[in-house]
């Protein structure tokens, strides 16, 4: 099966992760195509995302020489599995490229031009996202089975971003989901759709979302073996027209859903009168939704 | 009336009846603003200050997803800031100055803003205990109560202008019923029976010169048409059914909010803004939302709820995917001008809290608390007087909507919008806590699942 991986940046540790498990798994990608690291846009983002400290803490680890141990150099703890290359570890999917001897292309964007003709000339049956822009159409059409995303909330009650965060304060059970990227967010058909229950009382949020993408990477080899060797279908989402998308958790809601996770009550849902009171006056109302992928 | 006065009149709530030349307006105002300026050079340094820093800061920031997440200036110091700024403005007399201006320094009080700030002041007092503001509600309703015209209108203009307050008064029904929103509040606190008499006798003002359908026009219409952000009278109109107990008012609101329900179109968006010269601004956007949502949760309308829901979700997944809404829009939420509106910020910012409490929908608050941080970011936190505190009828401040100025209505509705922020953020983490509260027997349940 011809495998492309679409990251956020080279740097992209999921994105590093994903690659060099599937490539165990004897998947070898033909090709990653990568936005920059060092474009202004990507960094406010980041900066935005983790802070100031973190962001930096990241960089130094990427960049600096060598000379720190493994653990300081990854940020994710569960992808430990994922990135040990003999003595060292995968620092950036051109790290695992140059082990795999596969190419790695970057773009400015993952809809542009380029990032289409360069997808269509490795002419992919299936293509991974860890990362990046909403993609189109254009992209969308290229590999011949669809694009792969792992999304780290059940799928339809949760779409867009924050999704573990919305899954904990909305009282949603944990979950990742496989599903084939269309043009909605989070809207494509599923593939698997698991209960995530390895969350635990001494997690963080940060902790929850590392241990939910380490899952989540392993759905998605488990996903690529059974399309290729034909074993999965999907399924079309029911409500794919419900515009049932979250976004950006404010810290303060956080905070709140931190607690929860914190206190150990993660198995109690939102009431019925909850739900029948808001679909009632509310008419964008899922019965919890949000969306994004690994970043999700 | 001076030029500056009559624009800033027809930008808010104006009631002129006769058409104008809006170019030629718009020179005379900016021409009578820059001699203002010549009067008071002390003005020339906070004014190019400010130009200043909302050039660097449109130019070098960057919004993304990720955009006013976290908690950078605490709400309770904001609010205070935005209240102080309502307190300094408010004249000797009791009424509330419109604007203070970089170019001419505050304006006259203006009937309209100072009755819908009452509440304002009600709330904070209650929430802080602030006996000072308090007392300037008392101060602002006894002078709104010397204003009344014997048919029970208020006048429209700011006082002292030509067709505002004085010989030459024009009643408006827009002002009367942002003033009938401040009375009601006034009476819930006092009890006093000569405002509830006053607040009755604009009510039945609104109600007698009702049109049929349920809209306001002719003379007392700003441009003798009917406008769909009349909706905020009709909220008005509500407040006083309740208050009084009289169904007449309540029907005159349901009345209005069925004429503004025929206006809803299929994308959300609600026509009939009908401002001829002026392009729909946010903050007439976020009247008719406000107007429709508060009368609907009042009168028990849903499909009321549910129009202004629908309007004001396609306003959040603007600003949610944008991290900014534009100061105007077209027709079905097209795109528009692409300074900030800030006072219609604040609004959507009370519209989605609001919702977020009717509905339950966390989207709705998460959104606000966003909203709310991007404008506390953008409060003056060093200044003179008018300045510190204000929030800006623009961003950047040469932006088309009160270009220059820091408007009391925008520190209104920012200022109601930290403190729903504060009831309904504490609020739902209570009940957040009781719901999901751990008794002995779940909690080893709900870790065992863990």
């Amino acid at each position: 099966m011809r495998v492309v991986i679409l990251c956020s940046s080279p740097y992209s540790e999921a994105g590093c992760a994903l690659t060099a498990r599937l490539a165990q798994l004897g998947y070898i990608p033909v090709g990653a195509l990568t936005l920059p690291s060092w474009d202004r846009r990507t960094l406010l983002r980041k900066v935005g995302q983790w802070g100031l400290h973190d962001s930096l803490h990241y960089a130094v680890a990427k960049l600096s020489p060598r000379k720190s141990t493994i653990q300081k150099q990854i940020r994710n703890p569960y992808l430990e599995s994922a990135l040990r290359h003999g003595d060292g570890v995968f620092r950036s999917v051109r790290d695992v490229a140059r082990t795999y001897m596969f190419p790695v292309v970057a773009c400015s964007a993952q809809n542009s031009p380029r990032a289409v003709a360069q997808l269509k000339q490795w002419s992919p049956d299936l293509a991974i996202f860890t990362g990046g822009d909403i993609l189109r159409d254009e992209v969308l059409n290229v590999p011949r089975l669809g694009i792969l995303n792992a999304h780290l909330a059940l799928l339809p009650e949760i779409r867009g971003m924050s999704s573990p965060e919305w899954s904990l304060l909305c009282g949603v059970p944990l979950g990742i989901t496989i599903h084939l990227m269309d043009s909605g967010i989070d809207t494509g058909p599923i593939l698997l759709r698991r209960e995530f229950a390895g969350a635990n009382d001494r997690d963080s949020l940060a902790g929850l979302r590392n241990k939910m993408i380490a899952e989540g990477i392993e759905l998605i080899a488990q996903a690529v073996a059974g399309l290729d060797r034909g074993t999965i279908s999907s399924v079309t989402q029911a409500d794919r027209e419900k515009d049932s998308q979250f976004f950006v958790m404010h810290e303060q809601l956080k905070a709140v859903a931190t607690r929860r996770l914190t206190e150990g009550r993660l198995t109690e849902g939102r009431s019925k009168n909850d739900r029948s009171k808001n679909d009632r006056l509310n008419p964008v109302a899922g019965k919890c939704d949000g969306s994004g992928g690994f970043n999700g | 009336m001076r030029a500056d006065e009559r624009s800033q009149t027809q930008m808010n709530s104006p009631e002129s009846s006769s058409s104008r030349n809006f170019m030629t307006t718009r020179t005379v105002r900016a021409l009578t603003e820059a001699a203002g300026l010549l009067r008071a050079p002390q003005r020339i340094v906070p004014l190019f200050s400010k130009l200043a820093s909302d050039g660097l800061r449109t130019t070098f920031e960057h919004r993304h997803l990720y955009s006013y997440v976290a908690t950078t200036i605490p709400t309770a110091d904001a609010l205070r800031s935005a209240v102080n700024w309502i307190l300094d403005a408010q004249r000797p007399g009791g009424g509330i100055a419109a604007y203070y201006s970089f170019l001419t320094g505050y304006s006259d009080s203006y009937p309209e803003v100072t009755g819908y700030i009452i509440p304002t002041l009600f709330d904070f007092g209650r929430l802080t205990g602030d006996l000072v503001a308090r007392h300037a509600a008392y101060l602002a309703t006894d002078w709104l109560l010397s204003l009344q015209m014997p048919s029970g209108a208020f006048p429209g203009g700011l006082h002292g202008s030509d067709t505002g307050p004085g010989n030459n008064a024009q009643p408006s029904v827009f002002n009367t019923g942002q003033i009938l929103q401040g009375l009601v509040r006034a009476h819930t606190e006092t009890r006093n029976a000569k405002i509830l008499k006053s607040a009755v006798a604009a009510g039945d003002w609104l109600a007698a010169i009702q049109q049929a359908d349920g809209s306001w026009t002719g003379p007392a219409a700003y441009q003798g048409t009917a406008h769909t952000y009349y909706s905020m009278v009709s909220w008005a109109l509500a407040q006083l059914a309740t208050e009084s107990g009289h169904a007449r008012y309540a029907a005159a609101a349901d009345r209005n909010i069925d004429w503004v329900l025929a206006q809803v179109q299929p994308s959300g968006w609600i026509d009939g803004i009908n401002l001829r010269g002026h392009p729909a601004y946010l903050h007439f956007i976020a009247y008719v939302i406000q107007g429709m949502l508060e009368c609907g949760i009042l009168r028990q309308r849903d499909e009321a709820i549910q129009a202004a829901a629908k309007a004001a979700w396609v306003l959040l997944r603007k600003f949610e995917t944008h991290k900014r809404l534009l100061g105007t829009y077209e027709p079905d939420f097209r795109g528009g001008q692409r300074f900030a509106c800030l006072t219609g910020n604040a609004q959507m910012s009370c519209a989605w809290l609001r919702l977020f409490e009717v509905t339950g929908d966390l989207r709705y608050l998460n959104a606000a608390l966003k909203m709310n941080e991007m404008l506390k970011q953008l409060l003056p936190a060093k200044g003179r007087r008018g300045v510190v505190g204000g929030v800006a009828g623009s961003y950047p401040i040469w932006g088309a909507y009160q270009p220059m100025r820091f408007i009391s209505w925008g520190c209104k509705f920012l200022a109601d919008a930290l403190m729903l922020e504060q009831r309904l953020t504490r609020k739902f983490e209570a009940e957040f806590e009781a719901k999901f509260e751990v008794k002995p027997e779940t909690k080893s349940e709900a870790s065992g699942c863990a």
